[in-house]
């Protein structure tokens, strides 16, 4: 006699012809068709939507280029105060990384860095559960400002990876958390880097760090995790310990601690 | 690793005795810019596993140093294993985003002062 309830079947029934009600829904999906794409050596853009509208670009089946507009797009990087996010930075044009050849080592490092987060970042928001993706246009050339080719592997790896750190953050801040700044009586006692202090001075009520990431043209991942250091020291925190703020109390600090090499791990890939 | 236009980068520091593996490492993020390897590292460390326990070292010590707020900068971390030596170092001290370097060898075949060196050396022609 069967042990599987009536309930069960229709679920699995369900499962086997709704993708997005599978573990992973449409990710796994879309994670199939980029894996195609790539084994098709397919040149184009693979458009998705879902929380936000976007689409990855692929050249000879490895990625080139994502953008989504829940994360910022790639910009020119910032040096003195547009580095702190304290002065406006135009968008910068398209470019080809050409200009990067003559530069000292650390400059043509972060050449290469301002075109790869922000893709990896746009792709990781892409692959989300609520993404769908819509029909792969060959006949699209990528635009030209486009990171050094990138196997679907290695990405979808990365995005992985960056998934679990974002599973263990759940608990204490999302991307779209809001936050604000302690204030205690006292003066406090901290040494915060320059990144760190970027986004303090920008923190207003009910920020969340994806919009300070939009504004300060940074990655949504590492503003998250940004955050959640702030938190840490405590000099952030959620707007639900709102009684500990007015009493001037210490803040209340996250008890998780995130962890890369954790991360690594869940995502099963310490020898990749 | 996800820039592979960067491994010629490290080429630099694969001249250290008892060079074993050498990551560049967004340290915001913890993603691996680059890597370079002995090619004889086939027992050694992945480089994903040491690149991601080299970022929750500096994490752990950037915390650290907000709360002594002594106004001092993390330079480097020398941690001595059983069999190897394994260096961390900011490349560039203010540098935003913080790339790390990472440089892993033979305890047995190298001189700790001078791979010191080497690698104080590379950070510094790396931001020249």
């Amino acid at each position: 006699m069967s042990q599987v309830t009536k309930r069960t079947r229709v679920q699995r029934l369900a499962d086997s012809v709704l993708p997005g009600r599978t573990v992973g829904g449409y990710a796994n999906l879309i994670e199939a068709r980029l894996r195609k794409l790539a084994a098709t050596a397919s040149t184009g853009l693979l458009p998705l939507s879902g929380h936000g509208d976007g689409g990855i670009f692929f050249r000879g089946g490895r990625v080139v280029y994502a953008e989504s507009t829940r994360t910022p797009t790639p910009v020119r990087r910032s040096v003195g105060l547009a580095a702190l996010g304290l002065v406006a930075t135009e968008a910068s044009p398209a470019s080809n990384g050409a200009e990067l050849v003559a530069l000292p080592s650390l400059e043509r490092l972060f050449g290469m860095l301002a075109l790869t987060e922000p893709t990896i970042d746009a792709i990781t928001e892409l692959l989300s559960s609520e993404s769908r993706y819509a029909k792969f246009r060959s006949s699209d050339y990528p635009p030209a400002g486009q990171m050094s080719p990138l196997s679907i592997e290695a990405v979808l790896a990365e995005v992985e990876r960056r998934r679990q750190v974002f599973r263990q953050l759940a608990p204490v801040v999302t991307a779209d958390s809001p936050v604000v700044r302690f204030a205690p009586r006292d003066p406090p006692s901290f040494q915060v880097t320059s990144s760190q202090w970027a986004l303090l001075v920008r923190t207003g009520d009910g920020s969340t760090p994806r919009a300070l990431a939009m504004a300060l043209g940074r990655s949504v991942f590492g503003t998250t995790i940004e955050v959640y250091r702030l938190l840490a020291l405590g000099m952030l925190v959620v707007p639900g310990h709102a009684a500990a703020i007015t009493s001037g109390q210490p803040a209340p600090r996250p008890a998780e601690v995130m962890s890369f090499i954790r991360a690594l791990a869940d995502a099963g890939g310490s020898n990749a | 690793m996800i820039l592979p236009a960067a491994d010629e980068l490290l080429a630099p520091v694969m001249a250290i005795d008892g060079f074993r593996l050498a990551c560049l490492i967004d340290g915001s993020t913890g993603m691996v810019l680059a890597t370079r390897e002995f090619r004889e590292n086939q027992d050694g460390p992945a480089p994903p596993t040491a690149a991601a326990g080299a970022a929750d070292v500096i994490n752990a010590l950037t915390l650290l140093n907000g709360r002594l707020a002594t106004g001092e900068n993390l330079e480097d971390v020398m941690v001595t294993f059983s069999d190897s030596f394994f260096m961390v170092r900011p490349v560039g001290l203010d540098q935003q985003p913080q790339i790390l370097l990472l440089v892993i060898a033979d305890r047995q075949r190298t001189n700790l002062a001078m791979a010191h060196r080497s690698i104080r050396d590379f950070c510094a022609s790396f931001t020249s």
